[in-house]
């Protein structure tokens, strides 16, 4: 099987399934309550009892970075769920329309693409205010115009293929060509990019809730669990290391899966 | 009376002006357009999305629309430009930054073009410091992967550099500052003194501009070692060093440098990161800083200065590469043979 084959990407694999897991049912793989001092060792280092040490309030930090999981990693998973329905939806539309709509259309997609991603959300975030979901939009719309791009160019190629030349030629209407043929076609190279601006868009999460722009404390987050070790870097840098280091392996694992998606070694 | 031979010196002259124009004159209208787009982009989601920024830095201040007399607010609406229909706060908005006027901050009340320029050189010095480190690592790597042997060596070597943009930044620069800063002591922790407290975040930055860099060198790098150039002059005998630096990295270099614009997207968004973990003052901290304040007119003026950096930037590298690449060059002068 392919997958034996490959050692890097089945321990990638094994690094998703955990980490889908964690944010399934984290409390069958955290040891301990996330938000309740669990003894009276403050800035414990790593140990059996607690993996990651623990932190400045005497709570398991292992269990935290666990639980950690589901704010951090759904809040990705929307940012590209919401930049891939954003920019297909533009990708398609202009790609089929094409002419004047497409050229302006397009134009306003590449200024989109040349912003930084950061830039765009913390826009998105100082107008909606703080939060996992203005972090998701913010990242997803940073996402878009590349969905936009690479949709636009499936749907110019598919356009013209016999398949759909026929079925325009019996009658069948636009939006259901689209549907039933354009997309279905078109899919493979998008999830491909998908899978890619998944690491993308965990490193933004991650980044922007580092910055503070996320979920409120006590609730943990991949980034703000980083952000709150960082007091402590000096004597107990375990704190923000390790979450730092689960963030890592899941960027690196999901750029391998994203890699043997699109088709690499 | 002119002698002819004048006349011809003049009439190349001129023809050469004119091709400059002609190179120059759609580029520096894309570098408006950019900055133009980039505005509107971000003044219709600044006015798009729900929510009141006078409202909204007043509640962070402690007041809010209950407490607050609704004439107060109109004046505080006046005073950020922020009254008015919303045309019209689109239109002044765009003019102003042609006059340097990027309006007033609503948390400290200091015009927003004072906050940026005071910010800028900080981010400036670790940028310039991350692109040159990015450069010369991407470069170095690029060199070794091309000559390592045997192959499975090779293929190692090319999976290191992309690693530096799958890394957070605020990892790198906590590992940074826990080994350099409080083991070793060599560089401050944190803080905007000098050279010194540039290089950690200036290296923290280089990582994922060094594996952009990488990118586009090896690609390149690659494909000119397929090259017939190259064949032959491997064929003909030349060192490999001589074939290296005069053939393969020459033709390899220039297309990189075509995505230095890129790289400066990049690094703005890295600064607001990299800022806040060395607490260095700059951008990316102003931004940061803004965002948590509501304070929409910096935001604002940040991308819109961001974008215009970017265009300006782009503009010098496309006027270079037409310096640079004889190609490029030879291009210009046969529209000028074919246009007379």
């Amino acid at each position: 099987m392919k997958l034996l084959r490959r050692p890097s990407l089945l321990i990638a694999v094994v690094v998703l399934a955990v980490a889908a897991a964690a944010v399934v049912a984290p409390q069958l793989i955290a040891p301990y309550d996330p938000l309740a001092s669990v003894g009276s060792v403050r800035l414990g280092p790593p140990s059996a009892e607690h993996l990651f040490g623990t932190d400045h309030l005497a709570r398991d930090v292992f269990s935290r970075v666990v639980h950690g999981a589901q704010l951090s990693l759904s809040a990705a998973v929307l940012a590209v769920a919401a930049g891939l329905a954003l920019g297909s939806v533009i990708g398609l539309i202009t790609g089929y329309v094409g002419g004047a709509v497409d050229v302006v259309v397009m134009r306003f997609v590449d200024v989109l693409i040349a912003i930084p991603g950061i830039l765009l959300a913390l826009i998105v975030v100082a107008s909606l205010g703080f939060g996992p979901l203005s972090i998701a939009l913010g990242v997803g719309l940073g996402a878009a115009g590349s969905f936009a791009r690479v949709m636009r160019a499936q749907v110019l190629r598919v356009r013209g293929e016999e398949y759909v030349e026929a079925a325009r030629t019996l009658g069948v209407r636009g939006p259901t060509v689209l549907a039933r043929h354009v997309l279905p076609n078109a899919a493979r190279p998008i999830m491909a990019m998908a899978a890619m601006e998944l690491a993308l868009a965990i490193l933004s999460v991650s980044a922007l809730s580092f910055l503070g722009f996320g979920a409120q404390p006590p609730a943990p987050e991949w980034g703000a669990l980083v952000s709150a070790g960082r007091d402590f870097v000096a004597t107990a840098p375990w704190l923000s290391l390790l979450p730092g280091a689960v963030i890592l392996a899941v960027v690196l694992s999901v750029n391998s899966v994203a890699r043997s998606i699109r088709g690499d070694r | 009376m002119t002698r002819p031979e004048q006349r011809v010196a003049s009439a190349a002259a001129g023809g050469r002006a004119r091709a400059i124009a002609r190179f120059l004159i759609p580029k520096i209208l894309q570098c408006v357009f950019v900055i133009w787009a980039t505005y509107t982009v971000a003044f219709l989601l600044m006015h798009a999305l729900p929510g009141d920024p006078v409202l909204a830095a007043l509640s962070l201040r402690g007041g809010d629309a209950t407490s607050t007399d609704p004439a107060e607010l109109d004046a505080l609406r006046a005073r950020y430009g922020l009254d008015g229909p919303l045309w019209q706060q689109y239109l002044t908005g765009f003019v102003g930054i042609f006059a340097g006027d990027f309006g007033t901050s609503i948390a400290t009340g200091e015009p927003v073009a004072t906050m940026i320029g005071r910010a800028f050189p900080h981010t400036a010095a670790v940028a310039v410091f991350a692109l040159v480190g990015g450069f010369a690592a991407a470069l170095a790597f690029t060199v070794w992967a091309y000559l390592a042997r045997p192959a499975w060596m090779r293929d190692v070597v090319t999976q290191i550099p992309p690693l530096g943009i799958a890394i957070p930044a605020f990892l790198t620069g906590l590992v940074l500052i826990s080994v350099f800063s409080f083991g070793l002591g060599w560089f401050p922790a944190s803080g905007t003194t000098g050279f010194a407290s540039v290089v950690l975040p200036g290296i923290t930055l280089a990582l994922p501009t060094g594996a952009i860099f990488f990118q586009v060198f090896s690609a390149a790098v690659f494909d000119a070692g397929a090259s017939p150039f190259v064949v032959t002059a491997n064929a003909k005998g030349l060192a490999q060093r001589t074939v290296v630096t005069r053939h393969v990295l020459r033709n390899a270099l220039l297309p990189s440098i075509t995505i230095i614009g890129l790289q400066i997207g990049y690094l703005a968004g890295g600064t607001a990161v990299v800022e806040t973990v060395f607490s260095r003052d700059g951008i990316g901290r102003l931004t940061v800083d803004a965002v948590l304040a509501r304070d929409v007119s910096v935001v604002m003026g940040v991308v819109v200065t961001v974008a215009a950096v970017y265009a300006v930037v782009t503009l010098v590298v496309d006027g270079l590469y037409g310096v640079i690449d004889p190609r490029t060059r030879t291009r210009l002068l046969s529209a000028k043979a074919v246009s007379r």
